[in-house]
């Protein structure tokens, strides 16, 4: 892919995730914070809508995710995860919130086993999460 | 949830926003290799990237901060507002492709270029850069003081105007002079999503407040019952005869069709700047401008200024706490983040027309007006050093008057857009019409700057200054000065290219001509629709923004204190604006792609080669150039002080 390409997706999937992911954070928060479902849904919708975004833009500039976009997207993944966890843990977590939470986890985990199935094959999206040993014909002499 | 709780938001957001432009800032400086291509992006800019900035930095924070005010303060008596998108199009498509066609051919940068090259005149080349650090100064630095105030007021004091304004622009000034041109393109794209994002926040929430697009317009039907309120739901008349703002005219007298018409004009000027050239310039392909104009600015953008704007600016004049800064400061108690988003969104906006101006002000000061009058063998690096430096002084006066001469400060940038509307002539003359001689173009701009002068704040100002006061306010007659000022302009280039050589024109020129009849040769059928173009373009000028708009007032229903009723169940004025802002949007393509004024066209377009001329050792007249410069500098002040002195109050 020429610099320009690259130049060009990356504005796409900056645009596309402050525009469209923040606004989804924001529905996310509000629902939370009103202990509403539906407002969290709308913010879970927007959010997953970004990720698809993000995947037809790759798909476009036929590309995939770069290692500081999955470091950062499974690390954000992994917090958000945590702080939920964490906030169930505690208890007094109402039962729209957690519905919610439960949501947004499960439809992101789906979706990146759906992507990665769909784009590597279910072989081969297994394969990307164990390495394998390739030892060097010299090695062995 | 507590106030820190809710101070927390934006400050998290605004540090996102700030990562985010120092590393588009980064990309862009090494993709410059360093000080290369900082002033052009190598030209190299994807169209779809332009599209977006064009209608970004045209939108910008002003129709959201101004736009919207003035509907929730006067109501919808100034339909030009929500046909900005339309009249914000409306010259690119007139000029964009031709000038893209012009610098290509001859490898120009800059509007200074283009004017010195085919007019070979110094003084509009100066105009134009000037006018770029209007737009710098004054025409952003007014919309960024406004946001210092806003971030203020939602961080409860925490943060004052003068430090919110400094980090500002420390932000604005760090992507500018690291990444140059290249920063501000590849960061434009991404904040006009944001604006866009905001625009459309907005109009949510102030629907949301307002219970939704049926209570908002039944409470505009209950203000149009009014007495005192009716008439903000109408046009009053064509013209008002009066001495303008300030002497017998209020800002309800500004609500004529002529007053309309004339905002239009200013609107219009936007993309006669140096600013829209520059993007123009930047761009490697002539062939997204029909897209950029049709369906991102007029269609996109000029959809969320009639209704998203229009829906702000109604909520605000229902109910005064829900204008914009109310709205804001009431939705940081309970939900901060998504104040957090939209204001974000609308520094975005701002930040993007600031930027451009910045870059293209520094290029007009250093690379256009001081290189070539003072240092001609200046290299390039220490060209976009010194550049460099003249941004970050052209920030900080912005940022110094932002915060102590907001006066000054608001008369200066209310000049920007209808001085670059008097740029209109001499680009005529470039693109459409070879009748415009030099002088011509010249003497227009000449009178035409003196014309908006003489109706603004700033002229009065400065005649008051001298001892002189003009009998007649800002605007008289009600006619914004962009209008007064392109009727001197037009007079005298009419007059003055009657009278002079139309054959006297430089090598350049000459080439600008042939090149353009050559290979923009509009085809027959194009040819065939030139009538029907020009009563299309004047019928839709007529009516949503001319005189016709009185139509406007009755069209769809009428209400008056003895009753009636809007059939559309929405203010006349506001339908008859939505249906003349979609006609418009048809008009924008019928010219741009059915009348090929900015379809895309693909063509290899060689560097034209002048003659070889001998270039003679300048460094003397340079030096004896600054030297006159900083005495008749010095002549000037002196004879200032003693007239201010002697007639001055």
């Amino acid at each position: 892919m020429s610099p320009t390409q690259n130049i060009d997706r990356g504005i796409l999937v900056f645009s596309i995730w402050g525009a469209f992911g923040f606004l989804g954070l924001c529905f996310l928060l509000e629902g939370f914070s009103e202990v509403s479902y539906l407002v969290s849904l709308a913010g879970i919708t927007l959010i997953v809508a970004s990720f698809v975004a993000h995947i037809v833009v790759n798909a476009v500039f036929n590309q995939g995710f770069t290692s500081g976009e999955t470091a950062l997207g499974i690390g954000s993944f992994g917090i958000l995860a945590l702080v939920f966890v964490i906030g169930w843990a505690e208890g007094g977590m109402p039962m729209a919130n957690f519905f919610a939470g439960l949501t947004l986890f499960g439809v992101l985990a789906a979706g990146l086993l759906v992507y990665l199935s769909t784009r590597y094959g279910l072989r081969g999206a297994f394969s990307r999460f164990h390495v394998k040993q390739t030892v060097a014909p010299e090695a062995g002499r | 949830m507590t106030s820190t709780a809710n101070g927390t938001w934006l400050p998290l957001f605004g540090l996102f926003y700030a990562a985010v432009t120092l590393y588009w800032a980064r990309l862009a400086a090494i993709e410059n290799r360093n000080t290369e291509t900082f002033f052009s992006a190598s030209h190299s800019l994807s169209p779809w990237i332009t599209a977006l900035m064009l209608a970004g930095s045209a939108t910008s924070g002003w129709f959201l901060l101004a736009g919207a005010a003035e509907i929730s303060s006067n109501g919808f008596g100034m339909p030009a507002l929500l046909e900005g998108g339309i009249a914000l199009a409306l010259p690119g498509v007139f000029f964009f492709k031709r000038i893209w066609f012009v610098a290509q051919r001859l490898r120009l940068s800059s509007q200074v270029e283009l004017f010195r090259t085919y007019y070979q005149s110094e003084f509009l080349a100066l105009v134009s850069a000037l006018i770029a650090v209007l737009f710098a100064i004054g025409f952003a630095g007014l919309q960024m003081r406004a946001l210092s105030h806003l971030i203020s007021l939602l961080t409860s004091g925490m943060v004052s105007p003068l430090e919110a304004g400094l980090v500002l622009s420390l932000v604005l000034f760090g992507y500018v002079a690291i990444g140059g041109m290249r920063a501000v393109g590849y960061l434009g794209a991404f904040q006009t999503i944001l604006l866009g994002g905001a625009l459309v926040g907005f109009a949510g929430f102030s629907l949301h407040a307002t219970g939704g697009f049926g209570a908002l317009n039944a409470s505009l039907q209950a203000l149009a019952r009014g007495d005192e309120t009716g008439t903000r739901f109408l046009v009053e008349g064509v013209i008002h005869f009066s001495a303008g703002l300030g002497r017998d005219g209020g800002l309800a007298a500004t609500s004529t069709s002529v007053a309309s018409l004339s905002l239009a004009m200013a609107l219009m000027g936007f993309q006669a700047s140096p600013l829209a050239a520059k993007i123009v310039m930047s761009t490697r392909s002539a062939n997204g401008f029909g897209a950029a104009q049709t369906w991102v600015l007029a269609g996109v953008f000029g959809g969320l200024i009639a209704f998203g704007v229009a829906i702000v600016g109604a909520a605000g004049l229902v109910e005064p706490q829900l204008k914009v800064t109310g709205m804001l400061a009431g939705l940081v108690i309970g939900s901060p983040w998504f104040a957090a988003w939209m204001v974000i969104g609308l520094l975005a906006g701002i930040q993007l027309l600031a930027g451009l101006a910045l870059v293209t002000a520094g290029e007009g000061l250093v690379r256009n007006i001081y290189k070539p009058w003072f240092h001609s063998s200046l290299s390039r690096a220490d060209t976009v050093n010194i550049t460099r430096v003249v941004i970050g002084l052209l920030a900080l006066v912005s940022f110094l008057m932002q915060s102590l001469t907001p006066v000054t400060l608001s008369a200066l940038g209310a000049v920007a857009l209808p001085l670059a509307f008097q740029l209109w002539t001499p680009l005529l003359g470039v693109t459409w019409l070879r009748w415009v001689t030099r002088p011509a173009a010249v003497t227009g701009v000449g009178f035409g700057i003196a014309g908006v002068l003489l109706t603004e704040p700033l002229g009065y100002q400065i005649l008051s200054f001298f001892g002189l006061e003009l009998p007649w306010g800002r605007w008289p007659w009600a006619i914004h000065s962009a209008a007064w000022g392109m009727a001197a302009n037009l007079a005298a280039v009419l007059i003055v290219s009657a009278i002079t050589n139309r054959q006297s024109f430089g090598e350049e020129a000459l080439e600008v001509r042939r090149f353009l009849a050559e290979t923009l040769k509009t085809s027959a059928r194009a040819n065939s629709l030139r009538s029907t173009a020009w009563s299309v373009v004047l019928a839709w000028l007529f009516l949503a923004v001319g005189p016709g708009l009185i139509f406007g007032n009755y069209a769809f229903g009428e209400i008056t204190p003895k009753g009636g009723a809007w059939h559309v169940g929405m203010p006349s004025i506001w339908a008859w604006s939505l249906l003349f802002w979609a006609l418009g949007v048809a008009m924008i393509w019928f010219l741009a792609y059915a009348m090929e004024m900015a379809s895309p066209h693909r063509l290899e377009i060689p560097a034209y080669e002048p003659r070889p001329r001998l270039l003679p050792n300048r460094s003397a007249a340079e030096g004896e150039r600054l030297r006159i410069l900083f005495i008749s500098g010095a002549v000037a002040f002196a004879l200032i002080v003693l007239i201010a002195f002697s007639f001055g109050h």
